[in-house]
């Protein structure tokens, strides 16, 4: 044990000590800030658009939707007749950014309910925001026409509905809003592949170098080539969980001190507290945590095998394709995955021990998954990680010694049988 | 005190071949032994045998006293592979410390010790320093080093001076010759006889993994080689090669331009072509009546074309790829 324990500190050590490490482990906080920072910034009025409203008629629309627009926190409009030329130089102003956008209608909106928005950015938000605009100035101006009291109207439109978004999930109902646990469950999984394929390949080149220096021979003369490729995938492992960890502190750091940071850029302190991260359940938690131990550890050993039967770098890479394609699978799904996570699709995918790692903690988040399927998604993975293990390791001790052509699959059925 | 190596009647098959067929051997404590032969021979495979890399298919290995092999004594036996590396990227101190830990030594001991053997072979500025910055000699020192520096019982060397310089080389015979002094047991594989001749008290030369000699070296020498001389030239050769050509006195002849090593026929004396040789206008600066050379009985035993000839093993193509 004593030795196998060498071999994980060494693994942990020195790939702690790589450039490579704390880039990784600094660049994750420092997209996280940037992100606090944009949505703080985002705030202070640097999100406010400048639009102009282009009036073809005569009637005055133009003034009513600036008018109506007059409360937004993100628009700032004023209103230009439909002169000659008048369109030419807005286009040139948005060209010159000076301007984001401008609308244009005329005396035809109440009747054919038609208007354009010229803009060098679509986004969403705003145009979501126009349209209520606008739908609400041509139901006033509608209902006036018919003789209905202008304060009837206003009173009719001042009140707006929110709609609560509460989930239904083993059971019980959460109040968590769709959006967020869509997001939650797409950037675990690609976290998932990220690290079980970074780490996994990790593992490889690890196997590779040993091989390559022929420092192997000196190692397994002292241990077991199980214990070898075991101290080599925990020591790994190990480092994606310090990885890990260092991004969820940073992560918690940054929001708690949120408020700080708003005031340091001369924002209201107020807005910064609507900035949190989603809550995350613990059992979430567990099981992402489980599953990538369990996907890390079947793919780390398929990933050691791949290096053990490969001479080079060049090899290597090609030997492990077949390996990367099992992973890209779930990667691949992912759209489909969260977009309908009850499926039989999603489901075979779950069960699956090649794809369930990302899989199921996907399906658990977005709530369509019973503690009972869990179970025996957890189950298949366990039996995949020993039969997958148990391949890799004999592939593995006969590999590591070898040098020279590349084993053909017969060849390798024959160092598993062996 | 058992015998600290003993290999019986091991039988080692690849794909196609047979690596070491029924060899046995056994290593007496305390002593130099040499396993010798041509390349191809079996040596290394045996070697593997002992450390646990390679199962026999037949036949059994004992190492320092019990059935286990070498793995399981690691933390004393010292084992310096044919096939050598280091990590580039890692320290050199880390290094030694992390191999010797791999083979059970506690890491502040491994420490204190890798300090010591750096001071002592020179490397002690280097010790902080990445293993790819030192110079292909150095890391030969530091490879040594890590084979030795848990100070073990039984030290296993394949084919332990190819590549080194010639001042390592140095250092590697006079440790082999310290550890004998101090009651260790060394066992070494070569190719190379002068070397086998100069260290070892005790030889095994085996040729297609079958075992031809097993004895101490001053008895092989007794057996196997019938009168010899040694002649240098200096100079002139006159008429030497007419007389070396003269089977009533001169059985076989090994001629290396300068020198020659004859093997006498059976009743020859020596004095008459010591004079034959004056007489033919030779001018010789050395004429030594000599036991043979180990080089000579290697060769006679092995013959000269199996050294050549026993590095590829018929049937053996598919070797690489067959260590199953």
């Amino acid at each position: 044990m004593h030795k196998v324990w060498a071999i994980i500190r060494r693994e942990f050590v020195e790939r702690v000590r790589t450039r490579w490490f704390w880039v990784s482990a600094i660049l994750g906080p420092v997209l996280f800030a940037g992100i606090i920072v944009y949505q703080i910034v985002q705030s202070l009025g640097g999100g406010v658009r400048n639009i102009t409203v282009v009036d073809g008629g005569t009637l005055g629309y133009g003034k009513k939707v600036v008018e109506a627009l007059g409360a937004s926190k993100t628009i700032r409009a004023n209103a230009v007749n439909l002169v000659p030329g008048v369109l030419d130089s807005l286009k040139r102003s948005v060209e010159a950014k000076q301007l984001n956008g401008f609308l244009i209608l005329d005396d035809s909106l109440p009747s054919d309910g038609k208007a354009e928005y010229r803009a060098s950015n679509l986004s969403l938000q705003i145009i979501d925001e126009l349209q209520r605009t606008l739908n609400r100035v041509v139901e006033k101006v509608r209902l006036e026409g018919k003789g209905v009291n202008p304060t009837v109207v206003d009173w009719a439109q001042a009140l707006r509905v929110t709609l609560a978004q509460k989930k239904i999930a083993r059971g019980e109902i959460t109040t968590e809003n769709a959006g967020q646990s869509f997001a939650l469950a797409y950037v675990m999984a690609i976290l998932l592949f990220m690290a079980i394929l970074l780490y996994g390949v990790n593992v490889m080149s690890s196997v590779l170098e040993e091989k390559t220096t022929r420092i192997i021979e000196v190692l397994v003369s002292s241990l077991r080539p199980f214990q070898l490729m075991l101290g080599k995938v925990a020591g790994a492992g190990a480092v994606s969980f310090f990885q890990f960890v260092i991004w969820g502190v940073s992560a918690r750091l940054l929001v708690a001190l949120r408020v700080p940071i708003a005031r340091l850029l001369g924002a209201d302190p107020a807005s910064a507290m609507d900035i949190t991260l989603p809550h995350i359940p613990f059992a979430t938690v567990a099981v992402f945590m489980a599953f990538f131990l369990g996907g890390f550890l079947l793919y780390s050993a398929m990933f050691a095998a791949v290096g053990a039967m490969s001479s080079n770098e060049q090899e290597a890479r090609q030997a492990q394709q077949p390996v990367t394609y099992l992973l890209m699978i779930s990667y691949l799904s992912i759209i489909g995955l969260t977009n309908d996570p009850a499926s039989t699709f999603a489901r075979t995918l779950s069960m699956v021990p090649f794809t369930s790692p990302i899989a199921t903690p996907v399906r658990w988040t977005a709530g369509s998954m019973g503690m009972g399927e869990l179970a025996v998604s957890l189950a298949m993975l366990l039996i995949g990680i020993v039969a997958i293990t148990w391949v890799a390791s004999r592939i593995y001790r006969v590999g590591i010694l070898m040098t020279g052509k590349r084993p053909t699959m017969k060849e390798l059925v024959r160092w598993v049988r062996a | 005190m058992s015998d600290p190596v003993v290999v019986d009647h091991v039988t080692k098959r690849f794909a196609g071949h047979t690596a070491v067929d029924s060899l046995s051997l056994t290593v007496p404590s305390g002593i130099i032994y040499g396993l010798l032969g041509p390349n191809g021979a079996g040596k290394t495979t045996t070697i593997r045998m002992l450390m646990d890399i390679y199962e026999p298919d037949e036949g059994s290995v004992r190492v320092l006293g019990t059935s286990a092999g070498g793995r399981a004594h690691s933390e004393r036996i010292g084992y310096l592979p044919e096939e050598r590396g280091l990590y580039p990227k890692m320290r050199v101190l880390d290094v030694l410390v992390f191999l010797a830990e791999a083979k059970g030594v506690p890491r502040r001991s491994a420490r204190a010790k890798a300090l010591d053997w750096l001071d002592r072979l020179g490397l002690g500025d280097w010790r902080l320093r990445k293993v790819s910055e030192l110079s292909k000699g150095m890391q030969q020192k530091v490879q040594f080093i890590s084979t030795v520096l848990h100070d073990p019982d039984l030290v296993i060397l394949d084919e332990p001076f190819s590549g080194l310089d010639p001042v390592n080389s140095q250092v590697l015979q006079d440790t082999i010759v310290d550890y004998r002094r101090r009651g260790k047991t060394v066992l070494f594989s070569t190719h190379i006889m002068e070397h086998a001749e100069k260290l070892c008290d005790r030889l095994c030369i085996i040729a297609r993994g079958r075992k031809l000699i097993d004895d101490s070296l001053t008895e092989v020498k007794r057996t196997h080689g019938g009168k010899h001389v040694i002649v240098v030239f200096d100079g002139s050769q006159g008429g030497a090669q007419q007389l070396f050509g003269d089977r009533r006195l001169v059985a076989k002849v090994q001629d290396f331009g300068q020198q020659a090593e004859l093997e006498l026929a059976d009743g020859a004396d020596p004095q008459e072509i010591l004079r034959g040789l004056v007489n033919s206008g030779a001018r010789l600066s050395r004429f030594e009546l000599a036991s043979p050379s180990l080089h000579k009985i290697f060769v006679d035993l092995v013959g000269p074309e199996a050294a050549t000839a026993a590095a590829v093993p018929v049937g053996a193509t598919d070797k690489v790829s067959s260590h199953a």
